[in-house]
């Protein structure tokens, strides 16, 4: 999916980041070349000090690069000053932060409410747009709670809106499912597809929770500030398991190929292809709302 | 547009409550200052109200409370009677201890000799007592209990209170109206009076009077009313404004501590959230009007609260100590409030130097 030529949402380039200099110096991020395309959601893995967050906060435009650049629906932001940097952030990024990081005096709409106004939407309008982002998030009932009040999962949703307030093409989730439990790490998993899905927006997860590699189109593993392998992720039309394309088996049924977790899986594709190429249509279609 | 300034204050209601109380005290204590310094710089207030805009002292006398003038009656009568003038009252005043109810107290005894034509209804109802009585202020009344009807031992004189005026604007020492004839008697004196309180005619300069009479009279010396009693007030400049402008001082930096300290206190508390408005695109400015606002709120209670308590304060003190004079004028309360407004500025200076330090990045820290 990385072959969105011209329409990429974010491109960096021969991207690096070296910390301190001399004998301590070190290049936390080496030359890195990405493309996240419209649609797409990728997701970074890699050891603990491989440089995940580094690369994050450098595509954020939270810390500048030591050398490389950084497009984000074409603006080299590495060539802007920071007050050019701010309306970038405001308007074209969206964050989610592994612990939330919510306005802990604010309620939850007025969390969403700031960061409207914070891009000049005031009034009336901010505290509608504010009402139905958290509707859709399932937060309706929470408006006028405290932010501090709710639970693991609901904070992640209420960052999740506060993300979307500005209506970004590009959202960069930081370990979105490290704080929460099994169940509502699937479900912000599955909403952060669904957000990549619908409007053309590219969502960009750093995380070493396994279970995202399940729903993400790629996944981007970093070692030493490197990229080592990106994975092509398929699903397979049986089981529905994630697949990597190149070291999955692949089938070609009606013109197209089909990628499969085992041999079992191939087998019963082989028996009743018209079956599963059906389920995994439909598979599909729940994807994407 | 979210109050996060005031959710981010009230999110510490105790401390807000506290750093509102420091903020009031600082202003209580300014304007407390300021309203004392002002009420007792209203002594002398007398003169200014008295009808005369002329005063005749004996030359050399510096000021009516601490100065004695000795003129002889014929001599004022005479020397002061130039173009202008339409009439000289002879005036007999001294400081003196008094017995009344028990106690002994020091007043300031006061007699004027005013012709009949010129004395007013007014005049009568306020200064001129018949014979045989005084007229006193409800601070004095309150001093020694006296009241109407009751009789003070002035020397081997006793008089009666004929009325207690209102509470006057001498602080330093309440005024005792006596009846011309008595003062006479009470002061042992003859035909000498202190001052000459000089009644212009209508139109007149009062200038050119005053070179005609010093001209006429060498010994006198002429002071408009204004200068006698800025003469009082003058010696309360010089003995309390450095005590007073240092008391200010303390005020107004206790209270820009309090705000300072409070605001940069929640500022390094919200680093975090500080650092994901920026990562999220809250502009500078928009960062700074959250820690102005705070400042200007806590400023603002503390002013209101301060003002209020500082009046309640004066109130108090009046009820306990009669003597407690205090003047809130209009333009020292607004010289407190852009005083207050100055301390919100300089007390939100280390906290802005805060927000410029926190780096965005701080966001994707756990």
């Amino acid at each position: 999916m990385d072959n969105c030529d011209e329409r990429h949402i974010l491109r960096a380039t021969a991207l690096t980041k070296v910390f301190a200099e001399g004998d301590s110096q070190v290049r936390a991020i080496d030359g890195v070349d990405l493309r996240v395309c419209p649609g797409e959601m990728l997701l970074i893995m890699g050891p603990s000090g491989s440089g995940k967050t580094t690369l994050l906060t450098m595509l954020g435009g939270l810390l500048r690069p030591t050398a490389g650049t950084i497009e984000i629906d074409g603006v080299d932001i590495t060539a802007l000053s920071e007050s050019q940097l701010t309306p970038v952030r405001r308007k074209s990024v969206g964050f989610i932060f592994q612990s939330s990081n919510l306005w802990e005096s604010l309620s939850v709409q007025e969390n969403i409410e700031l960061t409207l106004n914070m891009a000049g939407m005031k009034g009336r309008a901010a505290s509608g747009r504010a009402r139905a982002l958290l509707e859709q998030q399932g937060l309706g009932h929470r408006l006028k709670f405290r932010s501090r009040n709710l639970s693991g999962g609901e904070k992640q949703r209420v960052s999740i809106a506060r993300a979307l307030a500005n209506e970004p093409r590009l959202l960069l989730a930081d370990e979105p499912t490290a704080n929460l439990d099994s169940k509502h790490g699937r479900d912000v998993m599955h909403l952060l597809r669904d957000l990549s899905r619908s409007a053309e927006r590219a969502v960009l997860v750093v995380s070493h929770d396994q279970r995202i590699r399940e729903v993400t189109d790629r996944v981007l593993w970093l070692e030493d500030g490197r990229i080592k392998d990106i994975a092509q992720l398929a699903r397979d039309p049986v089981c529905g398991a994630s697949v990597q394309m190149d070291s999955a088996i692949a089938l070609e049924h009606a013109g197209r190929t089909y990628y499969f977790c085992s041999r079992d899986c191939s087998w019963a594709f082989q028996q009743s292809p018209e079956r599963f190429v059906a389920l995994s249509t439909a598979r599909r279609a729940a994807d994407h709302g | 547009m979210v109050p996060v300034a005031r959710r981010n204050l009230f999110a510490e209601k105790g401390r807000f409550a506290i750093s509102v109380a420091g903020v009031a005290f600082a202003v209580l204590l300014i304007l407390i200052v300021l309203a004392l310094y002002r009420g007792f710089n209203r002594t002398g207030q007398t003169f200014r109200d008295l009808p005369g805009e002329l005063w005749v002292v004996q030359r050399g006398t510096s000021d009516p409370f601490h100065s004695i003038s000795l003129i002889d009656r014929t001599r004022l009568a005479t020397d002061t009677q130039v173009a202008g003038v339409r009439a000289t009252v002879p005036v007999l005043a001294r400081s003196m201890n008094f017995d009344a109810g028990g106690s002994r107290v020091s007043a300031r005894l006061m007699a004027l000799d005013v012709p009949p034509d010129v004395a007013t209804d007014d005049l009568r109802e306020r200064y001129l007592p018949p014979e045989g009585a005084v007229i006193i202020d409800d601070t004095l009344r309150r001093k020694t209990g006296l009241s109407t009807g009751g009789t003070a031992q002035f020397g081997t004189e006793s008089l009666r209170v004929e009325r207690v005026r209102p509470r006057s604007p001498e602080v330093l020492f309440q005024f005792v109206w006596v009846n011309f004839a008595d003062a006479r008697r009470v002061f042992g004196i003859g035909d000498v009076v202190m001052y000459g309180m000089v009644i212009l005619e209508p139109g007149a300069d009062a200038t050119a009077v005053a070179q005609a009479i010093t001209g006429r009279d060498p010994g006198l010396q002429v002071y408009t009313k204004e200068a006698f009693a800025a003469s009082i007030s003058k010696e309360m400049d010089e003995t309390f404004l450095p005590v007073i402008a240092i008391l200010v001082a303390i005020g107004f930096v206790v209270g820009a501590a309090v705000v300072g300290l409070t605001i940069y206190t929640a500022t390094i508390e919200r680093t975090r959230e500080f650092g994901v408005m920026k990562a999220v695109g809250g502009s500078g400015g928009f960062l700074y009007r959250i820690v102005l606002s705070q400042a200007a709120m806590l400023t603002g209670a503390g002013f209101v609260v301060g003002a209020l308590g500082a009046w309640a304060v004066a109130q108090l003190a009046i009820e306990a100590v009669p003597e407690f004079a205090t003047d809130f004028t209009l333009a020292d309360i607004a010289g407190v409030f852009v005083a207050a407004v100055f301390m919100a500025l300089l007390a939100s200076f280390m906290p802005v130097r805060r927000i410029n330090s926190i780096d965005p990045a701080i966001v994707f820290r756990a």
